[in-house]
């Protein structure tokens, strides 16, 4: 068999495997209401007062640009669990014992990884088809003019978005929530390195376009530079709008993007970046080997003594003459069960906090004391943001441990498990978010800031209940930490009114809505999971 | 004590029917449930444990339908899952004072119980150290453990022996013995070693639907003057497969000592003592008979 048809049907089968799971139709369901979007003006492009009229150039480049720039932050989510899932289905150590190599699985899961993301863009390629065929689109459809935008630029960022996702999950270190939080940053600092020149006013040169990660610079400087001339009076300025239907009071008529080799060149280093990166994480590739998995294991659970295997093989189920027998148990009276609700939120914290060494304690005992000492404005507006991110890893194992572990059967077949486990575990992660933010509680207790104080525990309430309603729906952790580091971002750090969750600033602070939405999230969890236990 | 399965029949998404008005009655003692892959048992544990809900008929738990009222039944139960996992940071203590808090033991009844299971299962020694240590066959053990956490008067254990070695199957198989008495356990397996070592009654499932309910002894019977041992050589080995129903073959100097089930022994065997794997195969291929028929 050739490679190109190994390779054909190493992505094809890892595709399928992900097509025919509930989650890739809620993946398609965002794309569809991502298309929602821009067909209602939630998500809409604005250059100044003006936006384009919705031809077939206006909308290939304005989806084009929404494909690579949202797409290339959710879709680094959506699509980083392809060597996970080999991984835990085991499929990976058969895939290991044959002669295929590392590079050519990197490649093969970069470009299944782009075939998902692919779905995605179809999907907003055709909404704006809808668009321009509905009553908000203007003359005849133009292929390629509506094609051209979308394939050149949101692929070739898409592409490096599939190859990161393979390179972090490679990385032993990145595989998990920290390389979650991780890409975050480091689409921040792409998509700012994009935009600097559109931000900075500066003239596109050819290294500028080169650094043009998502081509919004390209494309959105082309439009920028028609608009001076049609316009002597337009200063400049553009950017994406979400959630506002205001849309600019003037319209264009957006001609395209005019094609040269230097956005070609662009578009073409790009590829070649996916390219290097996916052959870096063929590199890094463990190939399956458990004995790189134990190494590992061990260096993160240093402070447990782990048996060796083959101390542990030698102990058989009874041994000695002495051994205590079944019948030797005491026996129990079946009276009733009770409701130790306060040693399962024990249990339930203890669980969260495992695993950790002593320099996460260190860090949070720092953050602690920094809330505790810092000038009050300081530590509710910046230490306390850092002390509430520090531990947004184990907050996030909140509603997914039991799937994550295979520990339902036994824990559901307990009586009234449903939903005191529920409950439980949410509270444990209130008491941790109690625990690492309880400096700033303090402070506002000394300070007698009641308002501040209710916005506090609030916020305590809310970031479990957040993640405990995403846990549960998804039974995955990565759902929260995406999530909730965006939010923490937008709203906390760039203080936000109404995103703004932990009220940093009075002004920012809406404690009563976020109570109200602690409750419905933590009931939209009970229901979910009441959904999934026939019995509870 | 009695579970009552009533007219139980499961169909799954999708249409594939696991379980077709399944009736049982167990009584206390240890019910080996035995039946080919794919039967429809782990579906009936799954619905025993109040795990999953059958789509038509009840189980009965001592009189109370566990379907609207699942509480009685999980306050006096042990389950051991086929597949099952463990909290890798936790050690066996912790993981099963967590265990015992969600199944709501009291404070002193768990710090009793708990070394003493761990002494049962001989996980004292490694009690400290991490679960995500230890081997397939320890983590059985710990599963053991947690499902006898509530001193169970039902027990139910899917594929227990699954990944112990013969020498600790051999133990688990004394251990269930010893655990049986004024309790039902409900053992489901392949297996039927297990089943021969430690079931006072057997439920022969098969394509979801209950085969046989019988004391080993009574199944036995069944097959009494029915299995036939015969000396071939290899060569003619495939032939015979064709036209008989062969329940094991073994390679000695002198042959191949095949054992035979049928009516009418086939010409140079002999008669032999059925065994439960004997009686086992008759059953299920007189089922299937009857199904083709």
């Amino acid at each position: 068999m050739s490679r190109s048809r190994v390779l054909f049907h190493m992505v094809r089968a890892d595709f399928l495997e992900r097509v025919r799971r509930y989650s890739f139709v809620l993946t398609l369901g965002f794309s569809v209401y991502l298309g929602y979007a821009m067909y209602s003006g939630q998500i809409n492009m604005q250059l100044g007062s003006y936006h384009g009229v919705a031809n077939s150039a206006w909308l290939g480049s304005v989806v084009g640009l929404v494909s690579a720039v949202f797409l290339s932050l959710i879709g680094f989510y959506v699509v980083k669990n392809t060597i996970q899932r080999d991984r835990e289905t085991r499929v990976g150590q058969i895939l290991a014992a044959t002669p295929m190599s590392r590079s050519f699985y990197t490649l093969s899961k970069v470009l299944s990884n782009l075939a998902v993301l692919s779905a995605m863009i179809m999907i907003l390629s055709a909404a704006a088809i809808v668009i321009q065929l509905t009553h908000k689109g203007t003359g005849r459809i133009n292929l390629f003019d509506l094609l051209s935008p979308i394939l050149i630029f949101s692929l070739g960022a898409l592409s490096v978005t599939a190859a990161f996702a393979v390179l972090f999950e490679t990385i032993p270190g990145l595989r998990g929530g920290v390389g979650n939080i991780a890409y975050f940053f480091l689409w921040c600092f792409l998509l700012n390195l994009s935009v600097k020149p559109l931000l900075t006013g500066k003239s596109l040169s050819d290294l500028t376009s080169m650094r043009d990660y998502t081509g919004i610079t390209t494309i959105s400087g082309q439009m920028q530079a028609q608009l001076r001339q049609l316009d002597p009076e337009y200063k400049g300025g553009s950017g994406f709008y979400i959630g506002s239907s205001k849309r600019g009071t003037k319209t264009f008529v957006w001609t395209g993007v005019k094609w040269n080799p230097t956005i070609v060149l662009s578009r073409i280093f790009w590829l070649g970046v996916a390219v290097c990166l996916t052959l870096i994480a063929a590199g890094i590739f463990d190939r399956f080997d458990p004995a790189r998995e134990i190494l590992s294991l061990k260096r993160r659970k240093k402070q447990t003594v782990l048996p060796k295997p083959e101390e542990l093989e030698r102990l058989p189920l009874q041994t000695r003459e002495t051994q205590l027998h079944a019948s030797d148990l005491t026996p129990l009276a079946h009276s009733r069960s009770h409701v130790r609700f306060v040693a399962l939120v024990l249990s339930e914290l203890r669980l969260l906090l495992r695993g950790q060494q002593w320099w996460w304690y260190t860090v949070a005992a720092g953050l602690f004391a920094g809330c505790l000492f810092a000038p009050l404005d300081s530590a509710r507006s910046g230490v306390i943001l850092v002390a509430w991110l520090w531990p947004a890893l184990l907050w996030s194992q909140l509603g997914t441990r039991e799937a994550r572990f295979s520990t339902q059967a036994i824990i559901f077949s307990a009586p009234h498990a449903f939903p005191r486990q529920l409950l439980s575990s949410w509270t444990a992660g209130v008491v941790l978010a109690l625990l690492t933010g309880g400096g700033l509680g303090l402070r506002l207790m000394l300070a007698r800031d009641t308002e501040g104080l209710f916005g506090w525990a609030v916020a305590a309430f809310f970031i479990p209940a957040l993640a405990m309603a995403l846990g549960v729906c998804t039974e995955s952790r990565k759902p929260f930490e995406a999530v909730y580091t965006v939010w923490w971002y937008i709203g906390p750090l760039h203080q936000m009114r109404k995103l703004d969750f932990i009220g940093t600033k009075p002004a920012s602070s809406t404690p009563v809505l976020y109570l109200a939405a602690s409750i419905a999230l933590l009931l939209v969890a009970c229901f979910w999971r009441k959904a999934r236990l026939s019995y509870a | 004590m009695k579970l009552v399965i009533d007219d139980v029949s499961k169909q799954y998404r999708g249409g594939h029917r696991a379980l077709s008005n399944f009736s049982l009655t167990i009584k206390p003692g240890v019910l080996g449930l035995l039946g080919p892959n794919g039967a429809g048992k782990t579906t009936l544990m799954g619905i025993l444990a109040t795990i999953t809900k059958a789509n038509q008929g009840r189980v009965l738990w001592n009189g109370t339908e566990i379907a609207k009222n699942p509480d009685p039944l999980r306050s006096v139960l042990g389950y051991l899952p086929q597949d099952f996992g463990v909290y890798p940071n936790l050690n066996a203590v912790e993981f099963l004072e967590y265990l015992a808090a969600v199944k709501g033991l009291d404070k002193a009844t768990a710090a009793r119980r708990i070394p003493e299971l761990l002494e049962l299962v001989n996980l004292t020694d490694v009690r400290k150290r991490a679960l995500g240590g230890y081997s397939g066959g320890m983590k059985q053990r710990v599963g053991i453990a947690q499902a006898l956490l509530n001193d169970p008067q039902l027990l139910i254990v899917d594929e227990p022996t699954a990944g112990l070695d013969p020498e600790e199957r051999v133990r688990f198989r004394n251990l269930l013995s010893d655990l049986s008495g004024e309790r039902i356990v409900v053992l489901s397996t392949h297996i039927v070693s297990d089943i021969e070592a430690t079931a006072t009654d057997i439920a022969l499932i098969a394509n979801g639907t209950l085969v046989a309910h019988a004391t080993p002894e009574a199944l036995l019977l069944q097959v009494e003057g029915k299995v036939w041992e015969w000396v071939v050589s290899s060569a003619d080995l495939n032939e015979i497969r064709q036209h008989h129903q062969i329940s094991s073959t073994n390679r000695r100097s002198d042959g191949v000592h095949v054992r035979v089930l049928g009516d009418e022994p086939p010409q140079g065997a002999h008669p032999v003592t059925p065994n439960l794997e004997d009686a086992y195969l008759f059953c299920l291929s007189r089922h299937r008979d009857g199904a083709a028929a």
